[in-house]
């Protein structure tokens, strides 16, 4: 039994994903819809979740992301800080301060998080976003302020307080957030 | 040395007995693997996964992996003290530790063990979690911004106490944490003594003796006279 013929078979159009057997389980974009729901190809504990076009990816795997933060048991070090790591890093990104070093840290972490977690929660937590990087990478490249290097926190929000404090708020109280010869170091 | 009771540990032939874990054999045999949780003395918890090897390309916890003959492991690779010092480093953020005003610096072994596999920051943004102090027993101070959750202190007061002072209780990043088993859930409302064997194996400076406030110069520490990787030494006495 192929993806595309469950999806057929209840009716399902549109669709831009599946994810099998949960959260922890595997996500498919379209081109793997002739995938077999099979013990050696697809295995699944039954969960079968449709996403349709109007979908964000990025929210899913968010979501996800904020799932398993509040399931982990916090018993081994991988998965008790590192789901909440994933988790502050999708909201990050949510809010449009990720950059691609956030990528990178997502990929760290699920190497880390999937060889030396204590059991299988920690080391699948990571597949949502591993999975949608990979497939829906543009779900998450669109929210990123920028291709290129951003510092890990905002110097201009930084600065807010300094400029209540002064009473200033003119343009050189401000930092540039975007120069166009955005220095690439 | 007979090929059935020996294994190798970055190319190097360990010996070990039937039923001994990688960390025990590795640690008699002289060598170190990097470890926070485990402690010769007691029940492996493994919980802390500083001691994660590789098994046959595979990888497994060395403190609750039994040893076999023949069996290839690797320990100070770059890929494992890489995934190490991400650890060190998840430790330091999700706590608060402000080494230069701890007591314990210079004795502790997550300082010791950052300093050996050469962490230079703590590279995630800090939790800055909210976590309370027990100050309510007369000889013994509890600063649970420190705990790494490691059970010794629980193992302890558990197995050679006979005690049962502490437990460790709750679930995720905000909840799980050592708990005091007294109805108040305070430590002076518990018969806990300065002299317990708990109340030295703290490897982090949550369980510390009041009034003992740098009776060992920093300099002459533990760590200060040779790395925690040094054979001789443990994460505590
Ligand atoms: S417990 Fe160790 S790492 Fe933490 S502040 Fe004290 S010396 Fe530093
Ligand atoms: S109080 Fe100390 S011994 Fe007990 S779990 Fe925390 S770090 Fe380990
Ligand atoms: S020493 Fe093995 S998990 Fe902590």
């Amino acid at each position: 039994m192929t993806v595309r013929q469950v999806l057929a078979d209840c009716g399902a159009t549109d669709t831009l994903a599946v994810q099998i057997s949960g959260p922890s389980g595997i996500c498919l974009a379209e081109a793997e819809f002739d995938r077999k729901i099979a013990f050696e190809d697809l295995p699944t504990a039954g969960a079968f979740m449709i996403f349709d076009e109007t979908r964000d990816m990025f929210e899913v795997a968010r979501n996800f992301a904020h799932f398993f933060a509040h399931e982990s048991c916090g018993f081994c070090t991988p998965c008790r800080v590192g789901t909440t790591l994933v988790r502050n890093i999708m909201d990050k990104i949510a809010k449009n301060h990720g950059s691609p070093y956030d990528i990178n840290e997502l990929f760290k972490l699920h190497r880390l998080m999937q060889g030396a977690s204590h059991c299988g929660l920690g080391n699948s937590a990571c597949n949502p976003m591993f999975d949608t990087l990979n497939k829906f990478r543009p779900a998450y490249e669109r929210r990123l302020m920028s291709l290129n290097y951003e510092p890990a926190f905002d110097l201009d929000a930084a600065l807010s307080q300094a400029r209540q404090m002064t009473g200033r708020d003119d343009a050189a109280a401000h930092f540039d957030e975007h120069p166009e010869n955005e220095a690439e170091a | 040395m007979n090929a059935t009771t020996t294994f190798h540990l970055d190319g190097e032939e360990i010996p070990f007995t039937p039923g001994q874990t990688i960390i025990q054999a590795a640690k008699a045999a002289g060598a170190y693997i990097p470890h926070l949780c485990w402690h010769p003395d007691f029940q492996a918890n493994g919980s802390c996964k500083l001691c994660t090897v590789k098994v046959n390309g595979r990888f497994g916890s060395s403190c609750t992996m039994e040893a076999q003959a023949g069996m290839v492991v690797e320990n100070r690779t770059a890929e494992l003290d890489d995934k190490r010092r991400t650890l060190l480093q998840m430790f330091f953020v999700e706590g608060n530790h402000f080494c230069p005003s701890c007591e314990k610096s210079g004795d502790c072994a997550l300082q010791a063990t950052a300093y050996e596999l050469k962490m230079m920051s703590p590279h995630f943004d800090m939790f800055y979690p909210d976590r309370a102090v027990d100050a309510s027993h007369p000889d013994i101070l509890l600063d649970f911004n420190r705990c790494i959750m490691c059970s010794l202190c629980v193992s302890a007061s558990r197995d050679v106490d006979g005690k049962n002072v502490f437990y460790m209780g709750g679930r995720g990043i905000l909840g799980r944490r050592v708990h005091i088993n007294s109805e108040s859930g305070m430590l002076g409302d518990t018969d806990f003594a300065a002299t317990d064997r708990a109340a030295s194996i703290c490897p982090v400076g949550v369980i510390l003796k009041k009034r003992k406030g740098f009776a060992v110069p920093i300099g002459e520490r533990t760590y200060d006279l040779a790395p925690i990787s040094a054979p001789d030494k443990e994460t505590t006495p």
